[in-house]
């Protein structure tokens, strides 16, 4: 028997800024529907690792293969790969110069060539999926910062895409903002979504991911499901960094 | 007033001449700040040098004489060409209209390059990093999402850039251009009324520039209303 090709395959990737270097031989395979959470201290290379497979980073050495077609610089269509790729920034990044119906529709009408009233249907769609269609109107600045993180969510799935990477979605959050972006999560999760999200809301990697990865310094230093992650780390420094974040 | 009958068609016309030249030229000054821009923005060594060659020699010369060169100069290169095919031909030049136009767009748009390469770079890298990771092509984020977040940041220094090309086209009069100045000098040798009828050209360019100062506060509350806050 064997399983199906990985939706995502990175091989011994490699990533240096300058001299520094982000990621040392990285070995990660993601498959249709799983849920993967990547955590580490600050500068550990997992922001790096996830703007990879959309190459909004180009890494240096190694391999990364999505869905079959390997990200390099001759890939004629960069582009076709990320339409299938979907990215939550940390800091929404929602386009400040249009309404949240617009932020929703452009890169459909652009990207996907959907017509005018149907990328309409598919905003509102997503937009009451994540909880605030009567918000369509308005511009981003007028949102709180949990309902723009929908809103980027939204914008996000608007493309259909196969996976969708999340970067830290709730760090630049108020608390009490954090769960209503964590419920849309959960229920994408529960839909079958593909996903890698950096996060260190520990609740949400317990309750919904396949796998959780820690790293640090460039490297990927424990790989488990969650139950066996939190309980019986088995690495020094996974334990340590447990112990820091779910100390209170 | 009784001096200026006769001579009100004359300031009309030359007024019309004023605003085309002030519309030419702005669409050229714009053209030229947008390339020297993305010249100097560029990773190509050859267009940030000849990008920067181009600011250095058209903000450290009077205006007057870049409009007397470019005139004289492109007139002596096409009488010269001219004379290949015609012996008999004296003197042929690039209308002034035109002459002049290029000229005063060039030098505004050399400011306008330094405007609009600040303007580009104020731009939050977030958004631009949204439209690439949804699939947008490089043209794409560039009228969608550059351009339109840019010209918010370059505003109110384009405010004065408008301003500085509407009183340039006074400086077109010296090649020979009807416009409201180049009347007035005519009225007054005919009138002997140099105050007057300065003061007429002076009262026009006001009135450009107010409704110029006007579209631009218009423009930058339009611009704003997506950054405040409440509906």
């Amino acid at each position: 028997m064997t399983s199906p090709e990985p939706l995502i395959q990175m091989l011994e990737v490699g990533k240096h800024f300058g001299t520094f270097q982000a990621l040392k031989g990285i070995n990660l395979n993601v498959s249709k529907g799983e849920r993967i959470v990547v955590c580490g201290p600050s500068g550990s290379g997992k922001s790096t690792m996830i703007r990879c497979i959309n190459r909004l980073e180009k890494h240096d050495q190694g391999r990364i293969i999505i869905d079959g077609i390997e990200l390099t610089d001759d890939l004629k269509d960069l582009n076709a790969v990320r339409r299938e790729v979907g990215m939550v920034f940390q800091s929404f990044n929602l386009f400040p110069h249009m309404t949240i119906l617009n932020n929703l529709m452009l890169a459909q009408k652009l990207v996907r060539k959907t017509p005018k009233a149907e990328a309409r249907d598919v905003a509102m769609h997503y937009l009451e999926r994540v909880k605030i269609p009567e918000q369509a109107g308005k511009y981003p600045i007028q949102l709180s910062g949990g309902q723009q993180q929908r809103v980027a969510i939204a914008r996000a799935l608007c493309m259909k895409p196969e996976v969708m990477l999340f970067d830290e979605p709730t760090s630049a959050l108020d608390p009490e903002m954090i769960n209503e972006v964590l419920e849309v999560m959960v229920d994408l999760a529960r839909d079958g979504m593909t996903m890698i999200c950096v996060t260190h809301e520990m609740g949400f990697a317990r309750s919904v991911a396949d796998r959780v990865i820690f790293m640090d310094t460039g490297e990927i230093v424990e790989e488990a499901e969650p139950e066996t992650f939190f309980n019986a780390p088995r690495n020094e420094r996974t334990k340590l960094f447990l112990s820091q974040i779910l100390k209170h | 007033m009784e001096v200026l009958t006769g001579w009100w068609d004359d300031f009309f016309w030359g007024s019309v001449v004023v605003l085309k030249v002030f519309l030419a030229s702005l669409v050229l000054m714009v053209l030229f700040g947008l390339v020297g821009a993305a010249a100097k923005l560029s990773n190509n060594r050859i267009a940030q040098k000849i990008a920067g060659a181009y600011t250095v020699i058209f903000r450290g010369t009077p205006e007057i004489l870049v409009i007397l060169l470019l005139y004289f100069g492109s007139a002596i290169t096409l009488t010269a060409i001219a004379q290949i095919f015609d012996p008999e031909v004296k003197f042929l030049d690039v209308p002034p209209f035109w002459a002049g136009t290029i000229a005063i767009a060039l030098i505004v748009g050399s400011y306008a390059t330094e405007t609009f390469r600040g303007a580009f770079l104020g731009v939050k890298p977030g958004s631009i990093e949204a439209a690439r990771a949804l699939g947008m092509s490089n043209l794409q984020t560039f009228i969608y999402v550059r351009i339109p977040e840019m010209w918010r940041l370059a505003l109110p220094a384009f405010g004065n850039h408008m301003l500085s090309l509407i009183k340039d086209t006074a400086l077109i009069s010296i090649i020979g251009l009807n416009e409201t100045l180049f009347v007035a000098k005519q009225a007054i040798g005919s009138t002997g009324k140099p105050f007057t009828m300065y003061i007429v050209v002076g009262l026009i360019y006001l009135g450009f520039s107010t409704v110029i100062t006007l579209t631009v506060m218009a423009l930058e509350r339009y611009g704003q209303r997506t950054l405040r806050t409440g509906t």
